[in-house]
């Protein structure tokens, strides 16, 4: 389990990463937490010829508020995001799913933009990116340009990220104040691959769900917006028969796959199970707000 | 303030033997600190690397092997297949006494076929494991695939395509044992229970992968392998033969070896490879497995079919057990345990704790292309116990009888030993009914608190799973049937040299359990040293003229009777020394804590005194009675231990996820006289949590076309620490056994009865569905469909309108 050959490079700024990675003619792989990538290397799954290490350039390790949104830096190890009082006070769905992360090792040096880009479809950085309405701000020696989350994941492990481009940063919504938040995630042990998982966010207005928004990841070949029951749930009283409807909806949505660890059947029941839960946290957790 | 009288508190004989104390593991500040060293930390001039290039096929024909331009890349030395060694190494045979047995022969490299995926075909030896992995990458295998069947079903069957064409049959064993009329008895009784029980696939997973290292001394024509095998004795037996080396030109060592539950504990391929290429290349040889390696080729265990059917009177009395096993022994027969060990193993210890009369155990160990099992902590007891604590509370259920009483009423009493089981195994002195009593001491809340989460419609439930095993087993009775190599006895060779200091060599090793604690508290106690001046040496074939090394829970009874036996011959020799220079009779004297003290006069010496006045200042001692403190001593406990022990486990199933949760687990354990409680406890931990892994998460899949799916530690599923519950540990000790020290083997139990105890557990938790768990692991996936279909069961059962 030895690496084929391969050069390093480590990059002292996003221009100079660029002009590797323009150089390697596709074969350039960028390095940040390399928690997926180095495994991978390892298997000769992957046969980067170059390797460029982009954790030396200043400030990309850093976390901001900035209007509605919160930005997050290709540096941001997991660590930070789980221990971040921004996150936890703004984004308190992110702040939460960050405990089902993997373990301590791979959290102090995997990163958030870093596991996006890896774009596992049982990860939770890509599913909590398309429910936060994320931003994708690349660069690369042609220039920048910012991808949304619903265009950025095209299928499992495969991101409309050219080979030449790096992520610098990842721009995800806060919670509007009053905001309901739920997340439900299964995995065989704590820390594993999730085989499902649910994330909600919605808004309370006179007893009625607005803005509702739900992700699952796991249940397909890509992390997915549940369109279908975030249109059926708007406006809905969040009663039994409304939860129930949408895990039905839900249910109906998904296209899960059948592997070592679960059947397809096994995954729509949980996912369905998982959503109801979470659907019904989100909801005791709203307060009501002004139309 | 009154002078009490000095004689009775100054004997050394009352001080606190170190038998029996918490003390702290003196392996440890070594292994924590990153001091430990293992195999792959030694790095010998000129040592070259091996990768190896293993069969993606799971039966064919190796056609022809092309390097391509593998010379091309820099640093790459030698590529052989099994054509260049031939002529270098005989296979090792495992050969066994048994009826109708086909040894298969182990080669370093796959000879004309290949029989199981990730089967050794190429050698690319290099000055790097990166040079010789690139080059794996160039070399070409043309393979004419061959009919395989790769489940044991299919395997048994008269057409099945046959794996090893010289045995005729993929049948190499079938054994039974059989008492009293057990088809009568069964068409007789009240109530039976049948059902077919299937414990999967494991693999051992030790920390350390496996490795070795082989060094060819030119000038002497010796060789060295340092390995990871916590069987180096037996491995320098066998090689001596493979290689024609005499066992003082062959020594193999093994270092400090980071865990093996028995993957580490039989001959391996590359372990004769890299000797074989160390000789034809004169230069050291090392190969480490990677885990892919470990998780695709190591010796892997159980992967038992068990068809058994229990019958019982009206009052939960066990009449009779009839059973049908199928072992799937993957594609080879293992050196030296053939693979009879594990499924032979099964049928032996089904009839478990329990009185019953009627029995018949019949088993077929089958050939398939797979890795081959071996050993693995518990060895088909964790199987055996599955399927017959199954099968205890299935017919409890049937009788509406509380499953403890059920074992109360038929495990055997004190006064019935010794007893013989149903398939000739003699239970003595072990504290079966104590142990279901320890266990069960909160039996009646944890039962108050499952009936009042199961009137809130949650999956709660409780198990027991009880059982006896026969540890530190000596020469009358084989660990595998037939086996040709002798595993009953030990020796310790013990010197006090000439500073004073205690060196026990031993022909056992260690995997990381603490042997050198134990083994050192022993000699200390029994020599009258004090503790830190013993050196325990052991897991080398140099140290004693024959040892095998560690395995079936044999090392605290054998090694520790050894200690005691060798331990008392040289103190008998420091006291006659110390007689003449203390000119007081031998029988005044007595030892402990590094003294020697007359009882009559409180004069005292040193152990280091009276080793320099024997070695050192000649004339102290008269010549002719002057002796060298050291003996070497084997001890054979002839027949062995029964260890008992119940285990209780609570589980809550999640009704959403179909996870289950362990929220209680207690084990009570009758392991004899305990001589470290620490680790005792750490060895009932780790084995439980080894349970925890069988029963819940660990499975090695293979797929319809041989290919191995669990290949990585992302897809074969240990247990981590948020599996694990808060453990309590009942100790029972019982009538002690009749060995020297009074020590019973306790290194396998925990995984024996934690599958069993969980399976009774969630099978009690779903029972107002009525099902009953067959398989393990019990994943949420299964447990789904066994839902599913229950529920679907219950809907039908409805009558119409």
């Amino acid at each position: 389990m030895k690496p084929a050959r391969f050069d390093y490079v480590r990059a002292e700024t996003v221009a100079h990463a660029g002009e590797i990675l323009a150089a390697a003619g596709g074969d350039g792989k960028v390095l940040a937490g390399g928690q997926s990538l180095m495994p991978m290397i390892n298997f000769r799954l992957v046969k980067p010829t170059v390797l460029v290490d982009i954790n030396h350039i200043a400030g990309l390790d850093t976390i901001a508020l900035d209007g509605g949104r919160l930005r997050l830096g290709a540096l941001v190890r997991h660590r930070m995001t789980a221990e971040d009082g921004l996150v936890k006070a703004h984004v308190p769905v992110l702040h939460h799913a960050m405990k089902h992360v993997a373990h301590l090792t791979v959290r102090n040096r995997g990163t958030f933009c870093g596991s996006v880009c890896h774009a596992d479809p049982a990860a939770e950085m890509p599913m909590m990116t398309l429910l936060l309405d994320g931003l994708m701000h690349t660069a690369s020696s042609r220039g920048t340009r910012a991808v949304a989350a619903r265009d950025f994941f095209v299928g499992s492990l495969v991101t409309a990220l050219e080979p030449h481009e790096m992520v610098t940063a990842i721009e995800i919504d806060a919670l509007p104040p009053g905001a309901g938040w739920g997340f439900e995630e299964f995995a065989r042990r704590h820390g594993d691959y999730a085989l499902a998982s649910v994330a909600v966010v919605l808004e309370r207005q006179g007893g009625h769900a607005r803005n509702v928004r739900v992700a699952t990841m796991g249940v397909g070949e890509m992390p997915a917006r549940m369109d279908t029951v975030e249109a059926a749930l708007e406006g809905s009283a969040m009663d039994d028969r409304a939860l129930d409807g949408a895990v039905d909806l839900l249910r109906a949505a998904v296209a899960p796959n059948s592997d070592l660890n679960a059947s397809a059947d096994y995954r729509r029941h949980l996912v369905g199970a998982l959503a109801r839960r979470a659907l019904a946290d989100a909801w005791s957790r709203a307060t009501e707000t002004a139309q | 303030m009154t002078d009490a009288p000095r004689t009775a508190d100054a004997s050394v004989e009352l001080r606190p033997k170190l038998v029996g104390q918490r003390i702290r593991r003196t392996e440890d500040p070594r292994l924590l600190t990153g001091s430990g060293r293992y195999v792959d930390d030694i790095a010998l001039p000129g040592m070259l690397h091996v990768a190896v290039r293993r069969s993606d096929q799971p039966h064919a024909r190796i056609l022809s092997i092309d390097v391509g331009d593998a010379f091309a890349i820099p640093g790459v030395v030698a590529i052989f297949d099994a054509r260049d060694i031939a002529g270098d190494i005989r296979p090792a045979i495992p050969t066994s006494r048994m009826d109708g047995y086909y040894a298969t022969p182990i080669r370093p490299l796959a000879q004309d076929k290949v029989r199981y995926t990730g089967e050794p075909v190429v050698a690319v030896v290099a000055e790097s494991r990166y040079a010789a992995e690139d080059a794996l990458d160039q070399i070409a295998i043309a393979y004419e695939p061959l009919p395989f069947a790769i489940r044991q079903v299919d395997a048994v069957e008269p057409g099945a395509p046959l794996l090893h064409e010289e045995a005729g049959s993929n049948v190499i064993i079938a054994r039974q044992f059989q008492r009293g009329d057990v088809d009568a008895a069964i068409a007789a009784a009240p109530v039976t229970v049948r059902r077919r029980f299937r414990m999967t696939r494991k693999t051992p997973v030790p920390m350390e992968n496996r490795s070795y290292l082989a060094d060819w001394d030119k000038r002497k024509r010796a060789l060295t392998l340092h390995t990871s095998s916590n069987i180096p004795g037996i491995v320098r037996d066998v090689l001596a033969d493979c290689l024609d080396l005499p066992g003082n030109r062959l020594r193999v060592v093994a270092p400090d070896v980071g865990g093996s539950f028995g993957g580490k504990g039989s001959l391996n391929h590359e372990e004769m490879l890299v000797c074989v290429l160390a000789k034809k290349l004169e230069r050291p040889v090392k190969f480490t497995a990677d885990r892919m390696e470990d998780l695709t080729a190591m010796s892997q265990a159980f992967d038992e079919l068990i068809d058994a059917e229990l019958a019982v009177d009206a009052e939960g009395r066990l009449i009779g057990l009839r059973a049908d096993v199928i072992g799937d022994i993957g594609a080879y027969s293992v050196y030296p345990w053939t693979g009879a060990l594990e499924p032979v193993q099964v049928v032996s210890f089904l009839p478990g704790p329990y009185r019953m009369q009627h029995y018949r155990g019949r088993v077929r160990g089958v050939l398939t292309p797979k890795p081959p099992t071996g050993p693995y902590r518990g060895v088909g007891r964790p199987s055996s116990t599955f399927a017959m604590e199954r099968l205890i509370d299935m017919a409890a259920r049937k009788l509406g009888l509380d499953p403890a009483e059920m074992r109360r009423r038929n495990l055997v009493t004190a006064e019935e030993f010794p007893y013989r089981t149903g398939s000739g195994i003699i239970w003595d002195k072990s504290a079966f009914q104590e142990c279901l009593e320890g266990a069960c001491a909160d039996y009646p809340a944890l039962v108050k608190a499952r009936d009042a989460a199961r009137a809130e419609g949650r999956w709660v439930g409780i198990g027991l799973a009880s059982y006896a095993e026969l540890t530190g087993i000596g020469s009358r009775i084989a660990v595998a049937p037939g086996m040709p190599i002798n595993t009953g006895t030990e020796t310790a060779a013990i010197r006090i040299d000439a500073t004073g200091a205690v060196t026990a060599a031993f022909g056992i090793s260690s995997h990381g359990q603490g042997l050198e604690t134990t083994l050192a508290q022993i000699v200390a106690d029994e020599l009258g040293c004090r503790f830190e001046d013993v050196e325990i040496l052991h897991g080398d074939s140099a140290l004693v003229p024959m040892g095998t090394g560690t395995y079936a829970s044999r090392s605290a009874v054998l090694g520790g009777g050894a200690a005691t036996k060798s331990a008392r011959v040289v103190k008998t020799k420091v006291l006659k020394a110390a007689a003449h220079l203390m000119d007081v009779p031998m029988e005044e004297l007595e030892a402990g804590n590094g003294l020697i003290r007359a009882r009559s006069s409180n004069a005292t010496m040193t152990f280091k005194e009276v080793a320099r006045a024997v070695y050192s200042q000649m004339g102290r001692i008269p010549y002719d009675q002057r002796e060298d403190l050291v003996a070497e001593e084997t001890y054979d406990p002839y027949l062995g231990t029964a260890c008992a022990s119940t285990h209780l486990a609570m589980v809550e199933v999640d009704r959403d996820t179909f996870g289950v949760t362990v929220t209680h687990f207690v084990v009570a354990e009758d392991c004899g006289r305990i001589i470290n409680p620490l680790i005792v406890e750490g060895q009932v931990h780790g084995a439980v949590a080894q349970g925890i892994g069988a029963a819940l998460l660990e499975e090695v899949v293979h797929d319809e076309t041989g290919q191995l799916l669990t290949a990585s530690l992302a897809d074969y599923l240990v247990p981590v620490a948020t599996n694990m519950p808060d453990i309590g540990i009942v100790h029972i000790e019982a009538d002690l056994p009749n060995n020297l020290g009074g020590f019973r083997g306790m290194g396998e139990g925990g995984t024996i009865g934690a599958p069993a105890a969980i399976a009774n557990a969630i099978s009690d938790a779903l029972s107002p569905l009525g099902i009953e768990i067959d398989t393990l692991p019990a994943t949420p996936e299964r447990l789904f469909r066994l839902v599913e279909a229950a529920q679907a069961g219950m809907a039908q059962d409805k009558p119409a309108g």
